[in-house]
């Protein structure tokens, strides 16, 4: 088997009575950028913290390269660190906190004056090398942590919201830059974000968490296509629910009744169901077009809105037993009588559709 | 707000007024010794005849006043690096700490400030008796530490909670051990906090007289102590040249003080 390069196993942290983190087992390869996203409160920080050893799991290891990092303390685990503050050392310039980590290893000083410089480079800030933290943007501050971070060539950088303190434009700037910087580097990223976009947008692949425990791990593509559960169909993007009543499976594809009494088939499933077993099903709102193609299931839905988002439409419509639907099809597929209030058929195909229980 | 002080309209004169007359109340006892210490009145007549120095050459001629001042400052600069050590370290424990009987010993560490002086003074000279400190120069910096503690924890405790714990972490995940972390990091962050502590700790010692009198033996007199024994054997205008100075120092040391926090802050 080949060895992972980080893996985390069965870690448990309990605060008292409360289980911050439950059982979570992870292997991450080199190099990869590896999200952990979640609500608040759902022990991915936490997770984030035992990896960096500012909290010592209850149980459970974490190991690099097969070796357990959990005796060794936080300061001789060499890992590069981003926090969701600014964390720059407030009397020292900016090529001074870069130098830092460096600093303190005793590097010579003719290595330490090259990588800063270089790291100045990679941030692209090579002109704010003798300013106080003070004098730097927020989004300046964070490159400047970040170059900090990199500065010893740490085998694993972690990063706690770095970008949440950020305005949204800068957030988009500064996710591209961590992208390129990943790129070159090479460095194995582990990043925490409640933020779904900025997870699909950076990742290789994303840790799911809810209560503690991992939903789902897989790339962007995975959960949004391929969701296991309804939660994490309904944390990444957008979703709508219907209730169904569970028919039958065959070949992975199950039949369901809606609750307007519509039969549709063709539906995947990642798991069995009863017969007649109460269930959810979950159709993305840009899954819905307004034309017929071959596969199609069809809803009967009164349109009560429409409204023009650019690209996109977004359609409010009611289903028979008065249920709101969400439906964003492309503003190019919408021809100008769609667009008026009426009671009409809108279609979807149901091998999109994702079948969860009630 | 209700007292808004742009919309007082005539209570805002008069609320000027008030305030300028009790600055004068508070200054002008201080100004009158420093315009006597000038005076060439040997009886501190006011207003005085003519201006001398003459009292400010008698005041260095005389080695005992030199030898008070000394005293005076030897024992306030040790009671200073005392108070800012133990401040520094019981600001980290009330600041950081997660233990029971933090707010006790908060209050406690804090009672110096607020238990009536000649108590304490009594208090402690009684125990130094004991233990042969009296009269020396160590129990006179212990006490005085005790004296000076608050008002070396206040400015310390203050700074350590202004100063984000998150930046002592990253030093750490940079590879500085806590220790280091602390000293190349936290210490550099909260140094103006330190440097009030040590300026507020040294003037508690330097112009303090009540315990300084207990604590005083004929051949160690710091300045206060010298000031007031002169002023009951004999009223001159030297006296009046020695708290001036006295008051000169405290207030250039006040001043430098404002002048860095200004310079932090901006």
């Amino acid at each position: 088997m080949i060895q992972p390069f980080l893996s985390i196993r069965k870690l448990h942290k309990a605060f008292g009575a409360f289980t911050a983190v439950h059982d979570v087992t992870l292997e991450i390869p080199r190099g990869e950028f590896l999200t952990f996203l979640g609500p608040s409160g759902s022990g991915k920080s936490t997770t984030l913290y035992a990896i960096a050893g500012f909290q010592d799991p209850s149980s459970g290891d974490v190991q690099l390269e097969g070796k357990s990092l959990l005796a060794i303390p936080s300061h001789k685990r060499s890992i590069g660190m981003v926090f969701q503050r600014y964390t720059l050392f407030p009397h020292l310039t900016v090529a001074e906190n870069i130098a830092f980590p460096l600093r303190v290893r005793r590097r010579p000083d003719a290595e330490v004056k090259k990588k800063v410089a270089d790291m100045l480079t990679l941030v692209r800030l090579e002109s704010f090398a003798a300013r106080l933290p003070g004098a730097l943007s927020g989004g300046q501050q964070q490159r400047v942590a970040l170059a900090r971070a990199l500065a010893y060539d740490p085998p694993i950088l972690l990063m706690d919201e770095p970008l949440s303190a950020l305005d949204k434009k800068l957030r988009e700037e500064i996710q591209a830059e961590i992208r390129r910087i990943h790129r070159e580097t090479g460095v194995t990223i582990l990043y925490v974000t409640h933020d779904q976009e900025e997870a699909l947008h950076l990742s290789d692949r994303i840790a799911l968490f809810r209560d503690g425990r991992i939903e789902q791990t897989g790339t962007g593509e995975d959960l949004y296509l391929r969701p296991a559960t309804d939660f994490v169909a309904g944390f990444i993007g957008n979703s709508n629910f219907l209730t169904a009543e569970h028919l039958e499976t065959a070949n992975g594809a199950a039949t369901i009744r809606l609750a307007d009494g519509s039969v549709v088939s063709g539906v995947s499933v990642n798991r069995t169901f009863d017969k007649g077993q109460k269930t959810r099903l979950m159709i993305r709102p840009e899954a819905f077009g307004m034309e017929r193609k071959p596969a199609s299931a069809e809803l009967a839905v009164e349109i009560v809105d429409v409204a023009f988002y650019g690209e996109r439409r977004r359609i409010v419509a009611r289903t028979a037993t008065g249920q709101e639907i969400d439906i964003r099809p492309t503003s190019a597929a919408m021809r100008s009588q769609d667009l008026t209030p009426c009671s009409r058929q809108v279609f979807f195909d149901p091998a999109a559709a994702f079948l969860f229980s009630a | 707000m209700l007292l808004d002080y742009d919309r007082m309209g005539w209570l805002k004169i008069a609320l000027l007024g008030f305030t300028a007359l009790v600055a004068a109340f508070l200054l002008l006892p201080v100004v009158f010794i420093v315009l006597l210490s000038f005076g060439s009145s040997r009886w501190l007549a006011f207003p005085p005849p003519g201006w001398t120095l003459k009292w400010y050459r008698d005041l260095f001629a005389d080695p005992s006043w030199l030898e008070a001042a000394l005293t005076s400052a030897r024992i306030a600069t040790m009671t200073a690096i005392l108070a800012v050590m133990i401040g520094l370290l019981a600001s980290f424990a009330l600041v950081r700490g997660q233990f029971r009987g933090r707010e006790i010993l908060r209050g406690l560490l804090l009672t110096p400030m607020v238990l009536p002086v000649v108590v304490f003074a009594i208090a402690i000279y009684a125990f130094f008796l004991r233990l042969g400190l009296g009269g020396t120069s160590i129990g006179f910096v212990i006490a005085h530490t005790v004296l000076a503690l608050p008002f070396a924890i206040i400015p310390i405790a203050t700074a350590l909670e202004g100063f984000d714990k998150s930046i002592e972490d990253a030093a750490i995940v940079c590879g500085a051990s806590p220790f280091e972390a602390r000293l190349r990091i936290t210490l550099p962050s909260i140094r103006i906090g330190i440097f009030s502590a040590a300026i507020f700790s040294f003037l508690a010692s330097w112009d303090e007289v009540v315990v300084a009198i207990f604590m005083a033996s004929p051949s160690l007199q710091t300045l206060p102590v010298k000031i007031w024994g002169s002023l009951r054997s004999d009223l001159s205008p030297v006296i009046a040249a020695a708290s001036s100075l006295l008051v000169g120092l405290t207030l250039a040391l006040m001043v430098v003080t404002a002048l860095l926090q200004r310079k932090v802050k901006t």
